[in-house]
């Protein structure tokens, strides 16, 4: 394969990862865009592995095929609940990687420094580029490329500590309460300072001490960031992790002087900032603030609630939607904790097939990830066209008999609308507690991730169904006839 | 405990406090159930019904009170019947503490422990138990179907053969569990319903049993919630604009329904002679309140009148009693409620719990004292209302201006980003050679793309397109590949991590995509 034909396929990769990001704007046209993204991908390996840069196969193969392999097993082990995990582990290791890269640019670029005339013009591959900036006289090129290097391994770093703090918190092995150390934001905002001052000495020598001094300060950056920041908040930060991994990937394309790692990085990067953003417009909140940790602080006491939760068994629910026309689901975090969507999927089959309207209610930040719901409803055969969005249903709610919320809390929270000084005040909410009869599945009386008490639940219309959501709903099950 | 439920002694009272259904649910609770004999002969229960489950029928009230230890019945006790119940027992029924002072003295002399079931406070709790409701449910529901019987036309509207009929128009006066009942039966029979309430706050519960709220424009509405959720009276401004409504409403008007109440006062006259003169003839009055005096001034409790210009109106103050087998069923469950409160531990033992909000609500002797009337509960029974905000439609000229306003506004904020960002490129374009100026602009345009491409994504497809960029972001492997084939061991074992890694990463994200979309699938 000669360069031009590896450039043309390039281009031709460029334009299928397009092709498929751009395909899921629909259930149906997504199912052939993800075959695009991986056409697109093994046509981009293919050509650079074919290409004349590179020689090694007999390495480069099996760890391919080791890679592959791993990818294989994880995929096919891993839980629908469990997705948010395995999408915050996985941009762990495209930080990791762009850190690597980075470094390795490093270490090349000293090596190459090192050579004479002669033994340059029989580089390949990447050292071949770097031989190319080494020649120009005035050094711009290679002030430019330690710029580039050095802030593909900030972002790779901070991508890879965040995402695995992110992991931990998501898989529940680190406590979700956003925590910092002492000094906040100050701490983080000195680590950057210093990476920046680092960047200067980088630039005076050629020693690897600053870029490494660096590292570590963006690799702390990376854990401090994501440990501030609260559980419920964690859909954001996931796109937002996701957004970093696009940009580390653009930085390295950048070093390497590849094009195809700068567009595939800016689409992801953007991608995934666009997705960030409409998180925070779902929840109401600056970008800012939720990147700077935890909810803001409030001058002025909440509300007191006052009235009492009122418990219901699930005979009483049963009844209540056996006389219901139609019924609203509105599931959150809870329903993917208890793995009760296999149960509700079998609630609302049974329901349609008595003719009653059965559909689903689906807040944008509900669960941990962008589209968390849709994803488990989907997985337990609920039709797609049943999952409705916060916009096209919440005007229903008055006609709606009976509203089904299964382990949500702040998204169901009328104090958002009725207290201004509400934590959560201005976001906007699902609007169930218009709907004749409110069931609340809940595990006990606590509140929810952000600590907030829910007016909600103390509502005349409304009864608290105690119990674990998927026991409950089996239980219910039975009882609907 | 034995519970023992006398036959009621007022004439015109059909109901009964105990049914074969209760005393089922009462063993359940360990308690053994009385009855005197015919106490439900009128709502359609024989005394052998009773003996099938086990109740034990006695011949009259006094074996009756002889044999159990607490005594329910309906209505508060006449004559000497409060005084006929042993020393020491425990009484449940309506009692009316306010109105029968002399009654809580004749309890408190006798040591007799009286729940009032009219006293059981308006919190959620003591909703099963709350009689009063019930009961309110039932008379709106049968003031309709008394005036059905008197009306002589249809309440829907119908078109046949042999002409057009009109739908009946009947208008509600207070919206309690009464008039709202009333409103759903009148809504269910065809007829156009209007509804009025002193309280704004009910305008809602209105529309949603399928009647027009009649609007009153009006400052400084009152707060029901503020009294727990009963109506206050009104300022005279108020009362003036409220009966200029009326009159307004009067003629058209077929049927009214009135039930309007304030606690502890007689009913206030708000349908007064000259809206009866208004009305056509055939039309028909039910007055809910007649038993305080009636909201409406020509009302005679207890009777049907007719006015001189042929408008029907109803004073009957025995509603529940004229559905005797449906209220004996309300009002035993009721009762059969407030038995399980005060038998908490399941056991047939008694605990009469004072510091229980309801069960202190509604007792108004107990241990040779007067307890009436009860403090005010520790839980308020609505959340206030907030003061609604006006929201003032926008003139069409507004909007437009708005929108020009925003048009504008997005114009100057683009071109200043345009302009700022063209600065940024020539800063840059300056001193950089153009290699790197080369890829700046892929870069750029890449970022364009991404963000006009990713706004169309569906929402629920947002964890398939994360877990696809992300597969994509594992492009990164190409960087590696480049590196591999260096000389330096280092950079070898580095760049071959990293295409593990990416790897990984490449292959499970667009597996694990795959397997979501194909769950994905259409009904």
């Amino acid at each position: 394969m000669n360069l031009g034909l590896v450039s043309a396929t390039y281009l031709f990769a460029a334009v299928l990862f397009i092709l498929s990001l751009g395909g899921l704007s629909g259930q149906e046209s997504a199912k052939r865009a993800v075959w695009y993204g991986v056409v697109g991908m093994v046509l981009a390996g293919g050509a650079t592995i074919l290409s004349p840069d590179v020689s090694s196969l007999s390495l480069i193969l099996p760890v391919i095929l080791v890679g592959a392999a791993l990818g294989a097993i994880v995929a096919r082990r891993v839980q629908m609940t469990e997705m948010p995990q395995l999408v915050a582990a996985l941009h762990s290791f495209v930080g990791l990687a762009a850190v690597f890269v980075g470094f390795n640019a490093h270490l090349q670029l000293a090596d190459v420094a090192g050579m004479n005339e002669t033994t340059r013009a029989g580089l390949t591959g990447f050292a071949k580029v770097l031989a190319q900036k080494l020649a120009d006289p005035s050094g711009v090129l290679v002030s430019i490329m330690k710029v580039e290097v050095f802030l593909g391994v900030f972002i790779g770093a901070v991508t890879f500590t965040g995402s695995v703090i992110a992991f931990a918190k998501l898989a529940g092995k680190v406590d979700g309460k956003a925590m910092k150390l002492p000094g906040g934001h100050v701490l983080n905002a000195g680590c950057a300072i210093a990476s920046v001052i680092l960047l200067g000495f980088y630039f005076q020598s050629n020693d690897l001490w600053p870029l490494a001094a660096m590292t570590i300060l963006a690799l702390f950056i990376g854990y401090h960031l994501i440990m501030g920041i609260g559980g419920a908040d964690m859909p954001v930060v996931v796109s937002m992790l996701n957004s970093y991994s696009g940009w580390a990937a653009a930085a390295i394309g950048f070093t390497l002087g590849n094009d195809l790692l700068i567009v595939t990085g800016a689409l992801v990067g953007s991608s995934g900032a666009i997705l960030s953003y409409i998180m925070c417009q779902a929840m109401n909140r600056s970008f800012i603030s939720v990147i700077l940790g935890g909810f803001g602080s409030t001058t002025a006491p909440a509300t007191e609630i006052i009235g009492e939760q009122v418990a219901i068994d699930a005979d009483g629910v049963a009844a209540a939607l056996n006389d219901a026309d139609s019924v609203v689901i509105i599931p959150g975090y809870g329903m993917a904790v208890a793995q009760a969507q296999g149960a509700v999927s079998e609630v609302t089959r049974k329901l349609r097939s008595k003719g009653k309207n059965v559909r689903f209610a689906i807040h944008p930040v509900a669960g941990r990830l962008p589209g968390h719901m849709n994803v488990l409803l989907a997985e337990a055969k609920v039709p797609y066209d049943i999952v409705l969005e916060m916009d096209e249903i919440n005007d229903d709610f008055p006609e709606t008999d009976v509203a089904i919320v299964i382990g949500s809390n702040d998204i169901v929270n009328p104090a958002a609308q009725e207290d201004p000084n509400s934590p959560i005040s201005g976001m906007p909410v699902l609007e169930c507690w218009k709907a004749k009869q409110v069931f609340v599945s809940k595990r006990g009386q606590g509140t929810g991730y952000s600590g907030i008490e829910n007016p909600l639940f103390y509502r005349d219309n409304t009864r608290m169904f105690y119990g674990d959501a998927k026991s409950s709903l089996e239980k219910l099950l039975r009882l609907i006839d | 405990m034995r519970i023992g439920a006398l036959r009621e002694r007022y004439p015109e009272e059909a109901r009964v406090a105990l049914t074969p259904e209760s005393a089922v649910q009462l063993r359940k609770l360990g308690h053994n159930c009385v009855v005197e004999a015919g106490a439900g002969s009128r709502s359609g229960i024989s005394d052998d019904a009773y003996r099938s489950v086990g109740v034990e029928v006695v011949p009259d009230a006094r074996a009756l009170i002889a044999a159990s230890d607490v005594v329910v019945k309906v209505r508060s006790p006449e004559g000497d019947e409060a005084k006929s119940l042993k020393d020491g027992q425990t009484l449940i029924s309506f009692l009316w503490p306010a109105q029968n002072p002399d009654l809580l003295e004749t309890f408190r002399d006798k040591n007799i422990t009286a729940v009032a079931m009219d006293m059981v406070p308006r919190i959620s709790r003591a909703q099963k138990m709350d009689a009063l409701s019930s009961m309110a449910n039932i008379a709106g529901y049968r003031a309709i179907i008394e005036a059905g019987n008197q009306f002589g036309r249809f309440f829907t509207g119908q078109v046949t053969a042999a002409g057009k009929v009109q739908p009946a128009k009947v208008l509600v006066v207070g919206a309690g569990v009464a008039g709202l009942a009333a409103i759903g039966t009148a809504v269910s029979l065809g007829a156009i319903v209007h509804a009025f309430d002193v309280r704004p706050e009910v305008a809602e519960q209105i529309e949603s049993m399928g009647a027009n709220f009649v609007f009153l424009e009006f400052e400084a509405n009152q707060d029901g919630a503020a009294t727990g959720g009963y109506a206050a009276p009104s300022s005279p401004e108020f009362r003036e604009k409220q009966l200029t409504k009326f009159r307004a409403l009067a003629p058209e008007i077929d049927i009214v329904i009135t039930t309007a109440l304030i606690p502890g006062r007689p009913a206030p006259k708000l349908w007064l002679e000259d809206m009866v003169a208004m009305m056509k003839p055939g039309s028909v009055i039910v007055d809910l309140a007649a038993e305080r005096g009636g909201n409406c001034d020509l009302t005679v409790p207890d009777q049907r009148i007719v006015s001189p210009n042929g408008v029907v109106i109803i004073g009957y103050t025995d509603f529940p009693s004229r559905m005797a087998a449906q209220a004996s069923i309300l009002y035993s469950t009721n009762i059969r409620h407030m038995l399980a409160d005060l038998t908490p531990n399941k056991d047939g033992v008694i605990n009469h719990n004072m510091e229980d909000d309801v069960i202190r609500g509604a007792t108004v002797t107990k241990g040779g004292e007067i307890t009436y009337p009860p403090p005010p509960p520790r839980i308020q029974a609505i959340a206030p209302a907030k003061p609604k905000e006006k929201v003032r439609e926008p003139t069409a000229e507004e909007m437009r201006a708005a929108e020009a306003a925003a048009f504008r506004k997005q114009t100057t904020s683009q071109v200043g980003l345009l302009v700022i960002g063209a600065l940024l490129l020539a800063l840059i374009g300056s001193y950089v050679p153009s290699e790197f100026m080369a890829h700046i602009v892929v870069f750029a345009l890449a970022c364009f793309i991404g963000f006009s491409v990713i706004w169309n994504v569906s929402h629920s497809l947002h964890t398939p397109l994360m877990a696809v960029t992300n597969a994509i972001s594992g492009i990164v492997v190409i960087g590696a590949l480049l590196q591999i084939g260096s000389g330096n061991w280092l950079v070898v074992i580095l760049a071959a991590l990293s295409v593990l890694v990416a790897t990984i990463n490449i292959v499970g994200g667009f597996m694990v995509t795959r397997r979501m979309l194909a769950m994905f699938q259409r009904s």
